[in-house]
């Protein structure tokens, strides 16, 4: 039990996949600028995750070492082309905003860095919890980077006005900085300090 | 067995790739018919939006019953501005006729403001019940091409409404093209001036004087985008000139008066 608790929450602080292991940084910088887009990215990267570790942990025996990382990579392929597929259909709009990003995931290195360094080593079900803790560790940094980023940057929260912008005949002038993708560099960085100084045992 | 044998490298590699392809074929079938679905409802949306039934959809109306009531597909031939059924208009892709040799044509570099550098012969326009049309638009944009419709009335110089449906451009910067209340001010602007040329501008954010004799035909840029603004200069220039939509406009203006 103590295990799996380990699995699932480790990741959300203590070994954060952005924070911690500096994964995934790419889609954090490409997505965040509005929290929509954050949360179906997160959405996306938990279901690969959590879904390609148990996939890869189930034939982990049977996998040849010489291939192995093919094998990872065509599974985790799989399940992102399933989910790019079923955004296009279903959520057209949201696929649109994503754009390439959803394809990225394939090379997402929080997935194949789970999938080797864990879901090789350890029972389906540890696998799949430790993917949905990466995937949400990986979506609370993403979702703080984007509130920040969306509130500043556009005066809104998930589309809906918090601060009436000078575009719209309001008052609040918009942070330039933070549409542009360089300003989750900062926030990240703002992030990183936050919680090695909240828990000084991740200092390296 | 051991995992490392040849055989069983070649079996679970086969395996895997079977079972992963089954997989990717199911998604792509569910896929498929939904999307050109949802591609058609875009644009049926954006031509909807652009011909003004902006408050019948924001008040539930339902997109395919408005558009098949109110709008017919026509085909026109850039070059003499007239219908054309040279080719069947309902299965005509414009998009794609741009990368087809025989339905499109190149541009010269020094009148491609737009920077599309090749033009489909025909254009898939709208025409709306009351005689307005609404003609497609193309660009490129800061970031990536920018793609929308622009709809004139039947005087052929009067803009109705302008939107664009798909683009790259910086968000909460040129993104600000889908601004409501940007997109507001085209209505009523006049393409062309008493003396019939392209007039039709779009100036940096703050130049535009709603006193001036030209204001009719000035757009005020967005704050903080001058790129987009000028590309988007750049699209109205190309497509309302002699090599867009003019002989057309110049003939639906001659018809409907």
């Amino acid at each position: 039990m103590a295990k799996a608790k380990d699995a699932l929450l480790d990741p959300l602080f203590n070994n954060n996949p952005i924070a911690l292991q500096i994964l995934g940084i790419c889609s954090a910088l490409a997505v965040t600028n509005k929290l929509s887009t954050a949360l179906t990215m997160t959405i996306a990267v938990t279901l690969v995750t959590a879904c390609s570790n148990a996939a890869i942990s189930a034939i982990r025996n049977h996998i040849p070492n010489s291939i192995r990382i093919i094998v990872q990579m065509t599974i985790i392929a799989t399940l992102v082309i399933i989910i790019d597929q079923m955004l296009k259909a279903y959520l057209y709009e949201m696929s649109k905003a994503l754009s390439v990003y959803v394809g990225l995931i394939i090379t997402n290195c929080i997935v194949m860095g789970r999938a080797e360094a864990y879901a090789m080593k350890n029972p389906v079900g540890l696998s799949f919890l430790g993917g949905v803790g990466n995937g949400i560790g990986y979506g609370i940094v993403l979702l703080a980077v984007g509130f920040v980023r969306e509130l500043f940057g556009s005066g809104k929260l998930f589309g809906v006005t918090i601060l009436n912008t000078v575009n719209d005949g309001g008052w609040y002038v918009t942070n330039g900085l933070m549409l542009l993708a360089p300003s989750a560099f900062f926030l990240i960085g703002f992030i990183i300090w936050g919680l090695r100084t909240w828990k000084p045992e991740l200092q390296e | 067995m051991s995992n490392d044998s040849i055989f069983k490298t070649f079996l679970v590699a086969f395996l895997l790739c079977v079972v992963c392809s089954i997989l990717v074929c199911l998604a792509a079938i569910v896929r498929i018919d939904k999307e050109a679905y949802n591609k058609q409802l875009e644009i049926r949306k954006t031509v909807l939006f652009a011909g003004g039934y902006q408050q019948q959809i924001d008040d539930g109306g339902n997109i395919d019953e408005l558009f098949t009531s109110n709008m017919e597909l026509k085909l026109v031939d850039l070059a003499t501005g007239e219908y054309t059924t040279a080719v069947d208009a309902a299965t005509y892709d414009q998009k794609e006729a741009v990368d087809n040799p025989e339905l499109s044509e190149k541009i010269p570099a020094d009148l491609d403001v737009a920077g599309i550098g090749t033009r489909a012969k025909y254009a898939a326009i709208y025409l709306e019940k009351s005689g307005a049309v609404i003609l497609p638009i193309r660009g490129a944009g800061m970031w990536g091409p920018m793609y929308g419709y622009i709809a004139i009335a039947a005087d052929g110089t009067t803009v109705k409404g302008f939107t664009f449906y798909q683009h790259a451009e910086t968000p909460g910067l040129g993104a600000e093209v889908d601004n409501p209340n940007w997109k507001k001010q085209w209505q009523d602007k006049q393409v062309y001036n008493s003396s019939g040329k392209l007039a039709l501008k779009v100036v940096k954010k703050g130049k535009y004087n709603p006193n001036a004799a030209d204001a009719v035909n000035t757009i005020d840029g967005i704050a903080g985008s001058t790129v987009t603004g000028s590309k988007v200069h750049g699209i109205i220039r190309y497509w309302f000139g002699e090599n867009g939509y003019a002989p057309f406009l110049a003939k639906l203006k001659a018809e409907r008066g």
